[in-house]
Parts: C-alpha cells; sequence; structure tokens
C-alpha cells in the first residue's frame, strides 16, 4: 500500500514536471523572459557601469554584490560550524593517517606533488586576480588553491602542511572575505553612495572607472584568500587524526 | 542533416551524465558513490563549458570534481556504519 502510494505520487510528479517542460520557451530565444529583463542592462551596460570587463564578475560583485556578500558569510559560518563541531588543533601539533600509516608514499608521486603544486598555486593566483577580465574569481581561485592544499596534505601530510599554512596565518585570513567585502560597502558610504556602492559620488568623475574596477579587484583578492583559508581549515580539522595532539617524536 | 559535431558531444556527455548520476545514486558502496559523483562533476564542468559558462566550469571542477570529492571521502572514512547489511 505504501509502495502504491509513493509510485502514485512520483509518477503524478514527474507528469507534472514533463508537463511544465513542455510549456517552458525553447532554449536560447531572444523573446525569452530571462533575455529580456535584467540580461540587456548588464551586457550593454556593464562595461561602463560595473567597469569589469568580466560581464559575469561585474554583476556577482557588483550589480549584486549584495547577494554575493551574504553567500560569503554562509561559506565563513559553515566554517564556524565545523569547527565548533570537530575542533581546532593545537598550534604545531597535527598529525594524520598519512604521518600515522607505515606505508611510506611513492617517490614519483612526492616529486611529481612537490613539483606541480607551486604552479597550482600560481595558477590560482591568476584565477584570482584576471577575475575582473576573464573567467574565473576570488571564489574559483580560492577553491584552486584549497584542492592544492588538499593534495598536498594527502601526500605530504598534516604535519607538514600545517607548517606551510600555519594556523596563525589561517585564523588571520579566515575572515578576510567578510571583512574586505563588507568594508567596501561602508567605504561605498563614507565616499557618499550608497553601501556596496563602488562608484563613490565623492570622487572625480575621471578617476571613478579605476575606482571601481580596483575595487572589484580588492574584493575578489578578500574572497580568494578569505575562501581558500576556509577550505584549508575545514580540510584540517576534517583529516586530523583523535588523540594525535601530541609533540611529534 | 548530417550532425554536427558539437550535437554528438552534447548527447555524449548529457547521456554519460545520466548514467553516472544514477550510478552515483544507485551504489550501494560509498566510496563508488564519492568517486562517481566526482565524475559526474567533471562532466558538468565540461558540460558548462559547452554552455559557454567557463565560470561556472571553473568553480564545478575545482569544487565539485575536488574539494567535496576529498570531504566526503574523508567524513566516509572518519564515520562508521553501524546498521548492518
Amino acid at each position: 500500500m505504501k509502495r502504491l502510494v509513493s509510485l502514485l505520487f512520483i509518477g503524478a510528479l514527474a507528469l507534472l514536471l514533463l508537463y511544465v517542460v513542455s510549456k517552458m520557451p525553447p532554449m536560447g530565444e531572444p523573446t525569452n523572459p530571462t533575455m529580456t529583463h535584467v540580461v540587456p542592462r548588464y551586457l550593454e551596460k556593464s562595461e561602463g557601469e560595473a567597469h569589469a570587463r568580466n560581464v559575469v564578475t561585474g554583476v556577482i560583485i557588483n550589480y549584486r554584490g549584495f547577494d554575493t556578500l551574504g553567500e560569503v558569510t554562509v561559506i565563513y559560518c559553515a566554517l564556524a560550524a565545523v569547527l565548533a563541531v570537530l575542533g581546532r588543533e593545537k598550534r604545531g601539533r597535527i598529525r594524520d593517517y598519512v604521518e600515522l600509516s607505515g606505508i611510506p608514499s611513492s617517490v614519483i608521486v612526492r616529486t611529481m606533488v612537490a613539483l606541480v603544486v607551486p604552479f597550482i598555486v600560481l595558477f590560482s593566483l591568476y584565477v584570482i586576480l584576471h577575475g575582473e577580465m576573464s573567467p574565473g574569481g576570488g571564489f574559483q581561485g580560492g577553491a584552486v588553491i584549497g584542492a592544492s592544499m588538499i593534495i598536498f596534505t594527502t601526500v605530504f601530510g598534516l604535519h607538514l602542511s600545517s607548517v606551510k599554512v600555519p594556523l596563525k596565518v589561517r585564523a588571520a585570513l579566515e575572515g578576510s572575505a567578510v571583512i574586505t567585502f563588507f568594508l567596501v560597502g561602508i567605504a561605498g558610504i563614507l565616499g557618499g553612495g550608497n553601501f556596496l556602492a563602488y562608484a563613490w559620488p565623492r570622487v572625480s568623475q575621471s578617476l571613478q572607472p579605476a575606482l571601481v574596477t580596483w575595487l572589484t579587484v580588492l574584493v575578489e583578492v578578500g574572497i580568494g584568500l578569505g575562501g581558500a583559508m576556509v577550505f584549508v581549515s575545514i580540510l584540517f580539522a576534517m583529516v586530523r587524526e583523535e588523540g594525535a595532539d601530541e609533540p611529534l617524536a | 542533416m548530417e550532425p554536427s559535431f558539437g550535437a554528438l558531444l552534447n548527447v555524449l556527455l548529457l547521456s554519460l551524465l545520466l548514467v553516472t548520476a544514477l550510478l552515483a545514486v544507485s551504489s550501494r558502496d560509498l566510496l563508488a558513490s564519492v568517486i562517481l559523483f566526482s565524475a559526474y562533476s567533471l562532466l558538468m564542468a565540461l558540460m558548462w563549458q559547452r554552455l559557454q559558462a567557463p565560470d561556472l566550469a571553473l568553480t564545478e571542477a575545482a569544487v565539485g570534481a575536488g574539494i567535496t570529492t576529498v570531504l566526503f571521502l574523508v567524513a566516509i572514512f572518519r564515520t562508521r556504519r553501524r546498521e548492518e547489511e
């Protein structure tokens, strides 16, 4: 009976969804609602208003900055929740299964990772700093830094990666996404505009394009560093071995 | 009409997406599920690029295929099943 009811429910839901899909406007049609409301404004005016050559960055950081500020805060809250449950490590005294296992890792893997990780970090810096003019931005670059630290930790162990990215640095930078974004928002008020206004009325017209671009880059860098440190801290909290907080022999 | 290379690629990517998604959901082995989910994310990153959304492709590749996979793996190794198989 229960099975029959759930089957009927799923069938009805599937039929409803298929019906809605059949009524949807064809993909890519220029008369679609998604193409006629805000998109023309973004595509035609963002070059002169948001001063970001990558329209996506202009939309995310400038037009929908308030939305992104909220998202950045959510990521920071995720870290706070993970740390509340798993706890922070004691400084310089952490190990994980890589150190605790007796199996030595392959020389080829160690050499390759040691060679590749610096280039991954370099690429992530490129993604963060070029977010204004090419695909990518703070969040993507930060995620790439996080991924590079994941590779490093799985091969060389938590102790060495916590030496490379010490607790002091992480604790200082974790909030940088929220803090930078919020301070830029406050600076918009001080500059004579609204919260999160990038074009400050008190600054002369000729300087405003450069101001908007550099504020966008500043926010991107804040999100990149903050996001990267949040990812790394969550990883460290999760892979830390229980009861391994003793000094290394 | 001769189907174009792009259309064929779309069909291939979308069908692989469906297969990996279904296998990831139906697999009994959590490890296999996570790896399939990672493959799904990589294919999705390619699909975002096909849909001309390189920003999303970068995010999907770094977060979906990289970070969430590892966090899921760590979470699996750190937890134990209590229920009987």
